[in-house]
């Protein structure tokens, strides 16, 4: 009796902790995201925020730009996260492995640095009067503060997305590189007996190897990027705005009328999340893809 | 060698623009005093931001404190729960076992604010708003499925030999899980205990949502500053912030390494 029940005991107390603070937290959202009340009295279920929601052009243009930020976020930060991660397997290459540990190390910093300073460090870096405006104008590429885009608190996005790439990067050097240092060093020596060039071994053996768990790190970014509130609440402007931020709005507005649409849109978000979730995991398990291969 | 000094010279060129470069504008704006442009550097270099930040009546301090206690007791409410959890889901096959891990690990997917402001009315009600103890709460479930992986990982290499071999010499179930058990763990709780503690400091939303303003952590108190404040007090509380996040990281490194240190001393003795 004890041993076929002890693993639920052991499990009780973390699962009841989420089970009620979390699912309880989204059950009761998705209550009154219904119209569900009581204690304004107000008990029966409709669907009027999602309808309304549905027709209004905010939500659909807050979902666009949503989409648009976490696709170009986890495409720049894969890029850069790849771009590392196989600089520091090359360094380690050649090195034997000996300090490349003190370079791994350094790229981990941004991971460490908290969101609302890590957007506060793109803010100072590339608002239009930002630092790298001031070094354009002393090389002499702009004149006027006006010449330097707008590249914060812009309707694009781009300040989000700037910041996602610099402080994501590193986590996904961090889920590859791993799957690059199982790469044995006499794999190298083979490609060379074939005569094949760095360049040849980079494209044939080492990009295809971290593939799976390159797409992996991508898919979780996005994901992340799609429901995140710090970055774009900081760095967006108030129209159109991310989800997260649009739910923000609406919760805050002061009208409690508001309110089951902002948790309509919180339904929304948490079910697209639950959707992407599942392909990342259909897609680990079909290509075991943290670890490389067995 | 000549592809050997490319890779150094291109890995020096990432890190000084990655890691380096964007933190000059933050160090310069916090030493500033009317930084006109275009100056690279500020014309006079002043420490006034510092001095209220660190010294004026700010609450500077206070913040900190609020914000190293929450992190500290989630993350000990943390380990309680993820241990026997991480225990249960390494060791055994049981009916169910996919969806206990769906469960523990949703968190990670679903964004917690959605779940936060689900509950918001909730803990109104029970008189939960406002206080440490709601915030503490609220920043459970973004942590703990960290805890519990990174525990994981550490029972993933203990085999149940060794404590099979501990009971066959006396040890009872206390000392089995204090000696034997504890000790290989310790990793693999440091490591959640980072990303707990990291985690937690680092939460805007659902706390300003469960604290309503009244409990002021330092991204709280941080927040009106980088969203259009003074620059350089602004600067001065991000420096503050991320060094606090790198330094509770360095110091439980240290520490961890320090246990080794003292074992390994224990053990050449013995």
């Amino acid at each position: 009796m004890w041993q076929k029940n002890k693993p639920y005991l052991l499990l009780f107390p973390a699962i009841g902790t989420i089970v009620l603070l979390f699912f309880g937290g989204l059950f009761d959202g998705f209550l009154k995201s219904l119209g569900y009340f009581p204690a304004l009295d107000q008990k029966d279920f409709n669907f009027t925020a999602y309808r309304e929601l549905f027709r209004s052009s905010e939500f659909w243009e807050s979902l666009i730009l949503t989409l648009r930020v976490a696709f170009l976020s986890s495409l720049f930060a894969a890029v850069l996260g790849a771009i590392i991660a196989i600089f520091l397997f090359m360094m380690k290459e050649s090195t034997n492995g000996s300090n490349s540990s003190i370079w791994y190390r350094l790229f981990q910093l941004p991971l460490t640095i908290p969101h609302l300073v890590g957007g506060y460090i793109i803010v100072l870096l590339f608002m239009q009067s930002g630092f790298l405006s001031r070094i354009a104008t002393n090389l002499g590429f702009i004149e006027t503060i006006s010449e330097f885009p707008v590249l914060v608190n812009d309707s694009f996005g781009w300040g989000i997305i700037l910041t996602y790439a610099w402080k994501e990067a590193p986590f996904i050097s961090l889920m590859i590189y791993p799957v690059l240092s199982r790469i044995h060093s006499s794999w190298r020596d083979v490609s060379r007996v074939f005569g094949a060039s760095r360049w040849n071994y980079v494209r044939e053996i080492v990009i295809p190897v971290m593939m799976p768990a390159w797409t992996i790190a991508t898919f979780i970014v996005f994901v992340f990027t799609f429901s995140a509130f710090e970055v774009p609440f900081l760095l967006g402007v108030t129209y159109p705005s991310t989800l997260p931020v649009y739910s923000y709005q609406l919760y805050t507005s002061g009208t409690l009328a508001d309110r089951p649409e902002a948790l309509a849109v919180n339904i929304i978000l948490a079910s697209f999340t639950v959707l992407l979730g599942l392909v990342v995991y259909a897609v680990n398990k079909r290509w075991n893809a943290l670890k490389g291969w067995d | 060698m000549k592809p050997q000094l490319f890779i150094k010279i291109s890995l020096s060129l990432l890190v000084f623009l990655l890691m380096f470069l964007p933190f000059i504008p933050l160090i310069l704006s916090s030493l500033s005093f009317g930084w006109q442009w275009p100056a690279i550097i500020p014309d006079s270099i002043s420490f006034r931001a510092w001095d209220y930040v660190l010294f004026g009546s700010s609450g500077t301090w206070q913040a900190v404190g609020v914000s190293l206690l929450i992190a500290l007791i989630v993350t000990i409410i943390n380990i309680l729960l993820a241990v026997p959890a991480a225990n249960a889901l390494v060791r055994n096959s049981f009916r169910g076992k996919w969806l206990m891990e769906a469960i523990i690990f949703a968190p990670i997917i679903i964004p917690p604010f959605v779940a936060v402001m689900g509950i918001h009315l909730t803990f109104l009600k029970l008189g939960l708003t406002e206080t440490i103890v709601g915030v503490v709460l609220a920043h459970l479930s973004p942590t703990l499925p960290y805890m519990v992986r990174a525990i994981m990982i550490s029972y993933q290499t203990l085999s149940v030999d060794w404590e099979d071999q501990a009971r066959m010499l006396g040890a009872g179930p206390v000392s089995r899980f204090t000696l034997v058990v504890l000790p290989h763990l310790l990793p693999g709780i440091v490591a959640g205990a980072s990303l707990s503690i990291l985690i937690s400091l680092s939460q805007y939303l659902i706390t300003f949502i469960i604290g309503s303003g009244q409990v002021v952590t330092l991204s709280i108190l941080l927040f009106p500053f980088i969203s259009g404040g003074d620059p350089a007090i602004a600067s001065a509380y991000s420096l503050l912030f991320a060094g606090m996040a790198i330094m509770t990281l360095f110091g439980l490194d240290v520490l961890l390494k320090k246990y080794y240190q003292q074992k390994k001393a224990v053990t050449n003795k013995g």
